[in-house]
């Protein structure tokens, strides 16, 4: 008897802890569906349904949405930085976990401490550093900025490749092998797991990135934003009026993609952070 | 093979990246290099402006395209609203000068936060942009405003309101092309509802809405509107010369029977205290059948109320037993242009060009909105619109919106206490006292 009350209790918490947490998320969706284009505070689900929002998203672009523009912006951005930050990442991983050279641990340190400091801080500094350059307003200059600082993100990668065992690498080096084979033919093929956290880690810090972005990209041209700007524009109070279901439609559709690289990848994923944690 | 191929891949893109990177900076520094030939062009283009001005020999615009040898590449801000709009003009502005080429790109600023965007970097900023005429003192302090020495297609302080230029002038000096003037409030109301008689009165509207069982909206948790039942009843708020720091007298002696009148309207819970958002929402649903708000609400008013849409003055409130006429805030869009701007000349044109009286009448015609110019203004049109002549009623009460930053949240605060009913039960004289002490605090 005890127990079913207990039993009872514990699931009527997660219940609660449940509905809290998926509200936003439901109301979000749902007015997403909505008919009515502004904010509607007086009823949860909307009076009348439509797929106008998301057909207004992909098909009827204004001087407000267009949604294309920033998609395609922010998905080229997203996929050249993780590009570049994957490779930035696994080379500087590989040097630290494999390599034995002459200050490596205080190199390892130092970078640790450096990359504790949040990026926000530079903020200013990088933005004139760019404008110096030309580099603003540019999604090359968004590109160098988001994978510059990728290379301090070894940690977990290195902890990975500790993992690897060392009579591996001796083996190869024993019939002749460069570094560098040893790092393409050895220890790449067996970093799968790492390699796919590490792709998405560095795909979704531009994908979802509002501040740097908006510091960037301030000419105010609307084809060149990314969607994080765009979707925040919409809710100018000018605008909130006419677009919040379209920013909905926005929110949701944006989520897709991430989900998607989630799920085709989680099973690595799990793998990559715990595989990691063993050995520091 | 497999491995070699996804290796030299990731070689490739890796170049690729590196490329494109020096190819970006390449084509970012040629504009450069010709944007110092293109400052050095504009410079003396603007001193044969004045020459010509002084001789009256030759026409100052067309010195200016004669001085024009390159692309002309302007950016230009605009409020998300206008840019179908000001897209149609700058069209009609590249056909007005078919000899120059033109490159003019169109960015989207509200002009409400154009000072924020403008002042974080004024060299990143458009060539011209608009903005709230609030804002002028900050811009003009922080050079980001070119003052208008000279004009070349008409008279910007002889065609436009007094009122308008008076706004755009600081110390005596034009520095901004009057767009609007309409950014200030008035009452919207349903006539189903209420009677021309029952909009003299709050109190009467009060009545009328609660027999109906509607409700009346207004943000009175809000500076910019709180302000209309002090002002209304006499307790001033100004800036003072710094032009940073304000004065007010808001804690006066007799000021605490206004926020009494504001706490007693606000808790017949007919008057309800709503954002500008939640308030269109509540008009479109029929909750809300009269409301306080300005302008950019016309279209949602007349959508929902259709014939019975129309507008009027502020009404009048009782103070401790008197009815006083509550007053407004008058405001005016201006464009202004960015004395950073590489082509200096051509965007003082443009602005010129959008704010003259052809570009204020479509702007009447497309929006809706106030003009600023006073043929325009006095047209059969501007004078028919209910929106546009409300707001002409109440400009005798109305005065022009010059205050210090330090207002708006202890005001707002104020508007929250007082709309919730004091529910901490503060002795209203103190409440005051605090608001005004935060209201004219030194600015650090």
């Amino acid at each position: 008897m005890k127990k079913q009350v207990r039993f009872v209790l514990r699931h009527v918490v997660l219940l609660l802890l449940a509905v809290i947490w998926l509200v936003p998320i439901v109301w979000l969706v749902v007015t997403s569906f909505s008919g009515y284009k502004g904010i509607n505070t007086a009823h949860f689900f909307p009076q009348t349904w439509s797929l106008d929002n998301y057909i207004t998203l992909f098909l009827k672009p204004d001087s407000v949405v267009q949604y294309q523009a920033w998609f395609t912006n922010t998905l080229v951005i997203a996929i050249f930085t993780c590009i570049i930050s994957t490779v930035l990442v696994l080379m500087v991983a590989y040097t630290m976990s494999c390599l034995r050279f002459k200050g490596r641990k205080g190199l390892m340190s130092f970078s640790i401490i450096l990359n504790m400091f949040p990026g926000v801080l530079s903020m200013i500094a990088v933005y004139f550093i760019l404008k110096s350059l030309g580099l603003t307003n540019s999604h090359v200059g968004m590109i160098i900025v988001y994978s510059a600082g990728a290379g301090l993100g070894f940690l977990i990668a290195k902890g990975f490749m500790d993992t690897i065992s060392v009579s591996l690498r001796e083996a190869a080096r024993l019939e002749g092998a460069s570094e560098a084979q040893i790092f393409w033919k050895i220890v790449i093929p067996l970093s799968k797991p790492i390699i796919v956290y590490t792709v998405i880690s560095s795909f979704l810090v531009p994908w979802g990135d509002f501040v740097f972005a908006k510091l960037i990209l301030n000419s105010g041209i609307s084809s060149d934003w990314t969607v994080a700007i765009g979707l925040y524009n919409m809710l100018n109070k000018s605008l909130i009026n006419k677009y919040f279901s379209i920013f909905c439609a926005g929110g949701v559709v944006v989520s897709i993609p991430i989900s998607i690289l989630f799920v085709i990848m989680q099973k690595f994923y799990v793998e990559g952070i715990t595989g990691g944690s063993v050995k520091g | 093979m497999k491995k070699k191929l996804l290796a030299s891949l990731l070689t490739l893109s890796m170049v690729a990246a590196m490329l494109t990177g020096c190819g970006g900076a390449a084509k970012e520094e040629a504009p450069a290099d010709t944007t110092e030939a293109a400052t050095e062009e504009a410079a003396p283009a603007e001193e044969t402006t004045e020459a010509a001005e002084s001789t009256e020999a030759a026409d100052p615009v067309a010195n200016l395209i004669a001085a024009t040898t390159d692309t002309v590449s302007l950016t230009v801000w605009a409020s998300e609203e206008d840019h179908t709009l000001t897209t149609e003009l700058l069209e009609k502005f590249k056909a007005q000068y078919p000899d120059v080429t033109f490159d003019i790109k169109l960015g989207s600023e509200s002009e409400s936060t154009a000072k924020d965007t403008v002042l974080t970097d004024v060299e990143a900023a458009a060539d011209v942009y608009a903005f709230a005429d609030d804002q002028i003192n900050e811009l003009v302090a922080a050079g980001a405003l070119q003052a208008v020495s000279a004009t070349y297609t008409y008279d910007v302080a002889a065609e436009n309101v007094a009122g308008a230029v008076e706004a755009a002038t600081v110390d005596g000096t034009l520095y901004a092309y009057p767009m609007t003037a309409d950014n200030g409030y008035f009452m919207f109301y349903d006539s189903s509802v209420f009677t021309e008689d029952d909009v003299q009165s709050l109190e009467k509207m009060i009545e009328v809405a609660d027999a109906a069982g509607k409700k009346i909206g207004m943000d009175i948790s809000n500076g910019w509107y709180i302000y209309s039942f002090f002002q209304g009843a006499g307790y001033d708020l100004t800036l003072n010369d710094d032009g940073v720091t304000n004065s007010c007298t808001w804690n006066a002696e007799g000021a605490v029977d206004v926020a009494q009148a504001i706490m007693d309207l606000c808790a017949t819970g007919v008057l309800v205290d709503m954002g500008d958002e939640e308030m269109a929402t509540a008009i479109a649903e029929g909750t809300v059948v009269a409301a306080v708000n300005g302008t950019w609400r016309a279209e949602t008013a007349s959508d929902a109320w259709g014939e019975n849409y129309a507008a009027t003055k502020l009404p009048t409130f009782e103070v401790a037993g008197e009815a006083k006429q509550m007053s407004s805030y008058s405001g005016y869009k201006l464009i202004g242009v960015n004395p950073y701007s590489k082509n200096v000349g051509w965007s003082m044109l443009l602005a010129e060009f959008l704010t003259n009286a052809e570009s204020q009448a479509a702007r009447f015609e497309a929006r809706g909105l106030g003009p600023a110019n006073i043929e325009v203004a006095s047209s059969q049109a501007v004078q028919e619109n209910p929106a546009i002549a409300a707001l002409a009623a109440q400009a005798a009460y109305a005065t022009p919106q010059r205050v210090g930053g330090n207002f708006w949240t202890p005001a707002e605060t104020l508007g929250q206490i007082l709309a919730s009913g004091n529910p901490d039960g503060t002795d209203l004289q103190t409440l005051l006292d605090t608001t005004v002490e935060g209201i004219t605090a030194p600015v650090q």
